[in-house]
């Protein structure tokens, strides 16, 4: 998958590069909006990651190039500006989704890769992610643990779904939290909520004889890890 | 008092009390004019009577029929004709009567004559009388015209200023549209006018300025907390040991209560420039169930008791984002605020919303609470900005908040009813923040 992230401040540029590079996409990071132009004109990419203050410009106006030029990426907006109108600006204009700064990266990752599900239905089990013995179906949001249907709420689903897609990395309960609750909830005892989700994710898991991929990292958060415990 | 009203009584005022005074000129100046015409009319009388006298002809066919008098007198006085005007009581006629007499000198043949006549005149009575008739017409005239015309012109004459009056109580600095006045021929109005414009344009532009500021600042603020947000979950991908492993377990929290602060300081100052305004009304009982659905599993956990009385059909004019954060922080303090294995009491209705719930009495005084960054201090976790955010949530939509302590029990009790302000501007309607669809890889 190829991205172009557009992020003028260079160290969250690097960040974004380094962790999308480490999970396997194709990336070009530009921090102004002709050089995002002129990628954008003459590359093809998946998916564009539009921050919208630029110094030299509005990410909005690059949205509308993209409709203009007819250019099929995917866009997903970045911004720090939370304010209601440029949110819907945004997604009026044709963005696929929207991020507000500071966001996770493994939230940003989650949101590029549904994006990418979402932009490509005609791949082959566009709606079934999978890892090992574990099956999501995106569509009815049901797993399956060896084919044996795993009973979970909405919010464990969520929760399994995030950890597949960032395997192998190390999720903060905050980003976790932030993931299943959204932005706005000011109950930092979220994070309790958390760890009695993944209590119970991986209970449920167990029951059903799944391996318990989920691995505590002592006081940082959890990984999914693929080698198994 | 009514600017007409004023203007209405001052005029009358003046009127009243002025009357008195002209009225008195009015009848000195009647009068003397009066006896004036009547002095001359008289003159002539008896300088006919003198050119008589002197031709030798006897005064006969003046005197005979009219009140005259001829007489020898030694002298010639200095002033060669007197006048007196007076009244008295004619017992004949048994009513006042008014007399002029009029003498004059002569000297004719070496001889002085005085000769005197007089006449009735009007009396003073009379002429007040007459003006007093007068002076009710033309006062009750006065009045009636006054209060007609008073009326209908200040209609006219002030229709601009109701007009500008209407535009500025509909002006609000969060539309960012410019004040719209008529326009006017008076001058006052016409000042007052562009006072306002000049003032509304230069508080919208002001406006605009902190709000760019505040949202460039937040900006400037979210970029850098990006960035450390980012570099800790990199760093935390390294290989690190255990202490490692706590110290950036400790930044990334901290880091978390900085971006929540953050974003709650940008929800209040959004608040209070009113961005949340809408005429749509919104189910506040669907919100209410389904921010309660939410909140399930966190009240199972904590052991806590849900005692739902949340009625239905109840529809509000709110934000829907601001009906969620305001349940979500009132449902979010009953639950951290309550006591092991305690209950939380939530009664809906058409008219108020309270929620209460078991649990230490607050250790600050209960109306700092909604205070800023106050918080009692039972539960570290919290920012200490969840109920200045309801409470400002409350203010902009003219509820009233209340909060109280009874009976070991914490009651927080929002009030619909006060009356709502319509509210001109639109806001697009189920934009939610807290039930966000979570990203499906």
């Amino acid at each position: 998958m190829t991205v172009l992230v557009l992020e003028d401040n260079q160290r969250l540029g690097a960040s974004i590069e380094d962790f999308l590079v480490r999970e396997g996409y194709i990336c070009d990071v530009v921090d102004t909006y002709l050089r995002a132009r002129d990628k954008l004109l003459s590359v093809d990419y998946d998916c564009v990651l539009l921050d919208i203050m630029l110094p030299d410009g509005n990410g909005l106006d690059l949205l509308k190039l993209i409709k203009q030029e007819n250019i099929q990426s995917a866009v997903l907006i970045i911004s720090a500006k939370e304010a209601l109108d440029d949110k819907i600006r945004g997604l009026e204009g044709g963005a696929d989704d929207y991020i507000t700064k500071p966001f996770h990266l493994s939230e940003l990752h989650a949101r590029l890769r549904a994006i990418y599900r979402r932009k490509n239905p005609m791949a082959t089990n566009a709606n079934v992610v999978s890892f090992n013995e574990i099956n999501l179906n995106t569509d009815t949001l049901q797993a399956f643990i060896n084919g044996e249907l795993l009973d979970i709420t909405r919010k464990e689903f969520d929760l399994l779904m995030y950890f597949i897609v960032n395997k192998n990395r190390v999720l903060s309960k905050q980003a976790i939290a932030t993931h299943l609750w959204g932005d706005y909830t000011d109950n930092l005892d979220n994070l309790d909520f958390v760890y009695q989700h993944v209590k119970n994710l991986r209970r449920k898991i167990s029951q059903l004889n799944g391996t318990d991929y989920i691995d505590t990292v002592y006081g940082l958060g959890y990984r999914f890890k693929e080698a198994g415990v | 008092m009514k600017l007409i009203n004023k203007l209405t009584y001052w005029i009358m005022g003046v009127v009243f009390l002025v009357t008195p005074f002209t009225m008195i000129i009015s009848y000195r100046s009647i009068k003397s004019n009066i006896n004036k015409a009547e002095i001359t009319r008289l003159r002539d009388v008896t300088d006919k009577v003198a050119e008589q006298l002197k031709a030798g002809q006897p005064p006969h066919q003046y005197i005979l029929d009219r009140p005259i008098t001829v007489k020898e007198v030694a002298t010639m006085p200095p002033v060669k004709m007197q006048t007196k005007n007076y009244s008295f009581y004619n017992a004949e006629l048994k009513r006042d009567e008014c007399r002029m007499d009029v003498t004059s000198y002569y000297k004719i043949n070496n001889k002085v004559y005085a000769v005197s006549t007089y006449n009735y005149v009007t009396q003073g009575k009379q002429i007040i009388m007459g003006m007093v008739y007068a002076l009710a017409w033309k006062i009750g005239l006065i009045t009636l015209s006054v209060l007609i015309s008073g009326r209908l012109v200040s209609k006219y004459i002030l229709s601009s200023f109701k007009q500008t009056l209407k535009s500025i109580e509909q002006f609000t600095l969060g539309n960012k549209e410019k004040l719209v006045l008529p326009a006017t021929s008076t001058a006052e109005f016409k000042e007052l006018n562009s006072f306002l414009q000049n003032m509304t344009d230069r508080a919208l532009k002001e406006y605009n300025a902190v709000k760019e500021f505040s949202e460039n600042a937040s900006h400037e603020v979210q970029t850098p907390l990006a960035v450390m947000r980012t570099k800790l979950e990199l760093l935390s991908e390294t290989e690190i040991n255990a202490e490692q492993a706590q110290l950036i377990g400790d930044m990334q929290y901290s880091i978390e209560k900085l971006v929540k602060i953050n974003r709650s300081l940008l929800l209040l100052t959004k608040l209070n420039n009113s961005e949340y305004q809408t005429t749509e009304k919104v189910k506040f009982c669907r919100i209410a169930k389904d921010m309660v659905r939410a909140l399930e599993p966190h009240i199972e956990v904590k052991g806590i008791e849900l005692r739902n009385h949340i009625g239905s059909n109840i529809p509000l004019q709110i934000h829907p984002v601001l009906a969620e954060i305001l349940l979500n922080n009132l449902l979010g303090n009953a639950i951290r605020y309550n006591n092991p294995n305690g209950y939380i009491d939530i009664i809906l209705t058409q008219h108020h919303l309270t929620i209460k719930n078991p649990g230490l009495a607050p250790e600050v005084d209960p109306a700092s609470l909604f205070q800023r960054f106050k918080k009692s201090n039972q539960c570290e976790d919290s920012v200490g900005l969840g109920l200045s955010i309801v409470q400002q949530i409350c203010a902009v939509n003219n509820f009233e908040v209340n909060y109280s302590y009874k009976n070991s029990e914490h009651i927080i009790r929002v009030d619909f009813n006060c009356e709502t302000v319509p509210q001109e501007q639109t806001v697009v309607a189920g934009e939610t923040f807290l039930t966000k669809k979570p990203a499906i890889a």
